[in-house]
């Protein structure tokens, strides 16, 4: 079976979706990641920009109309759903080997 | 006060910066050269992103976010590349970059932008060679800017009075032959160099 070419997604991306799942402007996507990462994932400005940049292009996120002038404000699109879908399913059955395994 | 000083590396740019704030110049604006003014020696972090905008709107929405994030936009415009960030908020980050990659990009746009231009100005010289407007061989051989006929077979004073009076003249030609293809091997150099700080701090984290 061939995978989604994008996976697995690495950690600060797939909070970045997590975090998108209702539309944020830059400044707040950091802010939520680091609360979702439990303070693991903190992200610096140049960073996120750049990560933002790349997932618009790969269309698993998208921009959004926002009421502030100055921010662009984005959100996940389907097919970023159905990625983070592939990929929790990725990591549940990883968690599920790993149970029986190690106990 | 105004410095000219050119740089590929990013790194040793904002040390430099920095130095120049500890030395009690603060860095206010970058146009063609640097810019200073006068102020207090202090401790100050300036970062550097390499960046270039198609719309303003894409522009402001990159700068509000790091304010956001406690970095000041202090120069660089839409089309400049380089721009210039200084730390404001003192809990914030460190740097403007968490990881490897971001950080490397930079280095790896700044590297696209010299070979676009040189692999931009060879068509250029290419029309130039074509209409026999320059020649790049003289490169090689200077003899080919002089134009006065039979002055390398003349001799004493009579080639020294052809000569010197050419001269001035072969310069200024000189300058518009060699400007293209010196400019090309210059871009494709910084081009390169810049590659390599690239691989090198994807390597470094």
């Amino acid at each position: 079976m061939s995978r989604d070419k994008n996976l697995p997604l690495t950690e600060t991306v797939f909070y970045i979706l997590l975090a998108l799942m209702e539309p944020a402007h830059g400044y707040l996507i950091i802010q939520k990641v680091e609360e979702l990462s439990g303070g693991q994932v903190r992200m610096a400005a140049g960073t996120l920009y750049g990560a933002v940049e790349n997932l618009v292009k790969l269309k698993l996120i998208q921009p959004v109309k926002s009421e502030d002038s100055r921010r662009k404000v984005y959100v996940i699109t389907e097919k970023g759903i159905e990625t983070l879908r592939l990929d929790f399913a990725r990591m549940n059955h990883m968690i599920e080997v790993t149970k029986k395994i190690l106990g | 006060m105004r410095k000219c000083k050119f740089f590929i590396n990013f790194d040793k740019e904002e040390q430099w910066l920095n130095d120049m704030a500890k030395q009690g110049h603060r860095f206010i604006n970058k146009s063609s050269n640097y810019e200073f003014q006068p102020a207090k020696p202090e401790n100050r972090l300036i970062k550097i992103d390499f960046r270039t905008f198609k719309k303003q709107a894409d522009f402001e929405d990159y700068r509000a976010l790091f304010e956001d994030s406690g970095w000041k936009h202090i120069a660089g415009t839409k089309k400049s590349g380089s721009q210039y960030f200084e730390k404001i908020d003192e809990h914030g980050n460190e740097d403007i970059f968490s990881d490897a990659d971001s950080k490397a990009g930079r280095y790896q746009r700044l590297s696209k932008m010299w070979l676009t231009l040189a692999v931009f100005y060879i068509p250029i010289l290419v029309v130039l060679i074509l209409t026999n407007t320059v020649d790049p061989t003289a490169l090689l051989n200077p003899k080919l800017l002089y134009f006065t006929p039979g002055l390398w077979e003349r001799t004493g004073a009579y080639f020294w009075r052809s000569f010197l009076f050419e001269t001035p003249f072969v310069f200024f030609r000189g300058f518009f032959w060699f400007f293209f293809p010196v400019m090309i091997i210059l871009y494709f150099a910084f081009g390169i160099k810049a590659n390599m700080h690239y691989q090198k701090t994807l390597e470094k984290l």
